[in-house]
């Protein structure tokens, strides 16, 4: 689980571009939109690309993709049930 | 009608470089882009979208700004030929590999030709007029009318720049010219037009033509000089690009060979290098003595003639003379 | 001093001149379609681009599409305008598209072959296509192209009555045009803002845009210009504003500031008050974002006398850069004849507003003034009035 934070973490810093931070300053259960990172609508579209491209995910519902790209917690948990589920 | 303040970053060392004509010369063959630290411009989280002729564009507005003691324009113009001609191309390779997948869709919304023009209202909150012009080679010469036009109509300062970045593989910018020795760069130019002089150095800003389809060169420049009650002799320096060596043959019978000055042996090639031309000519206006171009010079035409069908004619002046 | 307009012309998926717009909408017909080589709701221009070059004689040369649409449309609204030398006339158009379409075939043809010529191509550029427009109708000197995203036609109309009233130019082809592209279904597709099925401007269940292609052109004329080609004015251009949402890149404003700013300062410049205004032709693309946001502009001018307001896009589907001029034609037509045109698609009014569109056609009305809006990408909002000559 620690290990796909981390991932995530990456990812999400290259494919957003967000210049200056390591993957260490984002916190696990810090908001991503808003407050915390202060992603933006965009970036959530981009996360929903980084969803399929790296881990095969499609979110296609809008309340589930609200839900789970929350924070870094969030998305790894559903990473997990998505990848259990296919099992 | 002033200019009050004036920005260019290029393949010179222009930025905030105040005296630039008497330092720079020549371009070099592999000249590159001379940058400024952008962090020291713009913030990190909104510098991760922007393609360099964006940052480009935001940091020589925020240095017009500040020179004219401005925390608003009451307008943002920008003429740009080729827009953020990167990011089409990286979205058109997005295309390419993405096949039926989903698609990143950063590069598609930051590469419409009013990204330039968008970002710089949203990054000062600024509600104004904000347009874009794209004219290939006169692009900048028609968001400089459309900003005289703003001071006629009473507005007092309005931000208008010229802004093109260096992208060889979708446009062939040579082939276009029909010239393959052209030394191919980039640039981004800012200036605030205003109601009245500034604090420090302005500018005139006499009258600004742009001419497409022409045929008939000296004439337009006759009729454009006529109209701005001036003769050739009045004019002490022309800064100009030619497409064809007869048009430059025609600059020196009208102005006399020593006034005429090729200003792409300086900007390089790009369509809206006349703006680095403008700043040119006011950085020269603004010095009495010029250490080059010697003393006297108070009128200055910039006579763009990039594509031979084009002519792109910017008068300056001198603010007392 | 008074902007006359006193041509019209349009091309859309609804119909290749302004009568054939007018009487699909009357027929209430759309002209969205679910496109063969897409599988998606497109409003095609039912002309292929060796048509319109066997139309008009045009020589054997690589065209952008954009080009050719131009020229079905400013070509209508020229109509039988002769050159005069006491008149000058300018041209000035807009596009989003420019000369992508021909980039991206090229690009997309030859892939690995990106060192060759063949895919470079020379009209890339958008200026370049609005010049060989120019060329077509043999004008020269002042020639512009506004490249604003989805307000660009609007905002082509707007200089064009400005250059006018400050006596730079007498007659302005003005207008804008944008063809279908790759480019820009993919892009609107990777924003999830495009509506599988036909759009539902202003209605709760709105999914989003469908992108169509078209055209649209006006002259504008001055007092002295009408005097000398005796053109007859179909209206007046009274106002028009621009104005930034300065909110974000690709949405509009929750309280709708820049659509607000540029619909009141429109009505300033009309020398009119909101009451007076008959008719709007709102932007209204189908998106959950625009037209909650232009709703709620639109509320905030006309408090509880909201005019009779429609989007015509669910005709159409949205042309872009060529919007704002298709549309600004329809708002000529219903002052010429009176009559409002109807938002299709509509059913149950959103939860926000409560606001209704009209949904039917309406002739025999008395239209005055009526208020055109357009927005676009990079918070770019612009209005404009048209009211009747007298």
């Amino acid at each position: 689980m620690q290990d796909l934070k981390y991932e995530l973490k990456k990812q999400i810093i290259e494919e957003l571009n967000l210049q200056d931070i390591k993957p260490e300053d984002i916190e696990d259960d810090a908001p991503l939109f808003g407050d915390g990172l202060g992603l933006d609508s965009i970036d959530a579209l981009e996360l929903v690309v980084l969803m399929e491209k790296y881990h095969g995910i499609k979110i296609t519902d809008e309340t589930v993709g609200k839900r789970v790209l929350s924070s870094i917690t969030s998305m790894a948990e559903y990473i997990q049930e998505e990848n259990a589920k296919s099992k | 009608m002033y200019i009050t303040a004036s920005s260019t970053i290029s393949h010179q060392p222009t930025f905030r470089n105040k005296g630039f004509s008497s330092t720079i010369s020549a371009l070099e063959p592999l000249s590159e882009l001379v940058t400024p630290d952008y962090s020291a411009f713009i913030q990190a989280m909104e510098r991760r979208r922007m393609s360099q002729v964006l940052k480009m564009a935001i940091t020589c507005s925020i240095d017009c700004l500040e020179q004219a003691g401005l925390s608003q324009p009451d307008g943002i113009i920008v003429g740009t030929s080729m827009g953020c001609c990167v990011h089409t191309k990286n979205f058109l390779d997005k295309i390419l590999s993405a096949n039926e997948g989903l698609l990143s869709p950063t590069s598609f919304i930051v590469s419409t030709h009013n990204t330039i023009a968008g970002q710089i209202s949203l990054l000062l909150k600024n509600h104004s007029y904000n347009m874009t012009h794209t004219q290939n080679s006169l692009s900048f010469e028609q968001a400089l009318i459309d900003g005289m036009l703003c001071i006629e109509n009473g507005s007092s300062h309005i931000l208008v720049g010229g802004a093109d970045e260096e992208e060889d593989e979708i446009y062939n910018m040579k082939e276009r010219l029909n010239d393959e020795k052209i030394h191919l760069t980039c640039g981004v130019s800012f200036f605030i037009l205003s109601n009245e002089k500034g604090k420090q150095a302005s500018i005139n800003l006499v009258d600004v033509g742009s001419f497409g389809l022409i045929n008939d060169f000296s004439g337009i420049i006759m009729e454009f000089l006529v109209s701005n009650k001036l003769s050739p002799e009045e004019i002490d320096m022309v800064l100009y690009a030619n497409s064809e060596q007869e048009k430059t043959e025609e600059l020196k019978t009208l102005f006399g060979h020593g006034k005429i000055f090729d200003y792409q042996k300086i900007t390089g090639t790009y369509f809206t290098n006349s703006a680095f031309a403008m700043n040119y000519g006011i950085d020269i206006l603004s010095q009495r003595e010029h250490p080059v171009f010697g003393e006297g010079i108070n009128k200055v035409l910039v006579c763009n003639n990039l594509i031979p069908e084009n002519l792109g004619l910017i008068l300056l002046a001198n603010k007392n003379d | 001093m008074k902007i006359f307009v006193t041509g019209i012309g349009v091309v859309s998926a609804i119909g290749l001149n302004a009568e054939e717009n007018l009487r699909s909408m009357k027929s209430m017909v759309t002209g969205i379609s679910k496109s063969s080589t897409h599988n998606l709701m497109l409003g095609e221009v039912k002309l292929s681009d060796e048509q319109i070059i066997k139309m008009f004689d045009l020589p054997n040369e690589d065209f952008s599409r954009t080009t050719l649409l131009a020229l079905l449309a400013a070509k209508e609204a020229w109509g039988n305008n002769k050159h005069h030398s006491g008149i000058r006339t300018g041209l000035i158009s807009s596009t989003s598209v420019g000369g992508l379409d021909r980039t991206e075939k090229f690009y997309f043809e030859s892939p690995n072959d990106k060192s060759s010529a063949s895919y470079k191509l020379m009209t890339h550029d958008n200026g370049r296509t609005t010049e060989r427009v120019a060329v077509e109708l043999g004008i020269s000197g002042f020639i512009g192209t506004i490249s604003t995203a989805c307000s660009s036609g609007a905002n082509a109309i707007m200089q064009g009555a400005r250059l006018i009233e400050r006596n730079k130019l007498d007659r302005v082809i003005v207008g804008g045009s944008d063809p279908l592209a790759l480019y820009n279904i993919k892009g609107f597709s990777s924003l999830s803002i495009y509506d599988q099925d036909i759009c539902k401007p202003f209605d709760e269940s709105r999914k989003g845009l469908n992108l169509g292609e078209g055209a649209g052109f006006l002259i504008l004329e001055s007092e002295q210009s009408i005097i000398i080609t005796r053109n007859k004015p179909h209206c007046i251009l009274s106002g028009w504003n621009n104005a930034a949402d300065a909110f974000h890149q690709t949405a509009s404003s929750p309280n709708g500031k820049g659509a607000y700013l540029a619909m009141i300062n429109a009505l300033i410049k009309a020398k009119i008050t909101s009451e007076k205004i008959d008719y709007i032709n709102a932007h209204g693309t189908g998106t959950g974002n625009n037209d909650l946001s232009e709703s709620i502009a639109i509320q905030k001018v006309f408090g509880d006398n909201i005019p009779p307001f429609s989007s015509t896009k669910g005709f159409t589907g949205h042309t872009l850069a060529a919007a704002g001029a298709i549309e600004a034609v329809y708002c000529v037509q219903s002052l010429q004849s009176q009559l409002i045109f109807p938002n299709i698609n509509f059913s149950i009014p959103m939860k926000e507003t409560g606001m209704l569109p009209e949904t039917n056609y309406r002739s025999n009305v008395s239209v005055e003034n009526v208020l055109s809006n357009s927005f676009g990408f990079g918070g770019n909002c612009t209005c404009l009035i048209f009211s009747n000559a007298n």
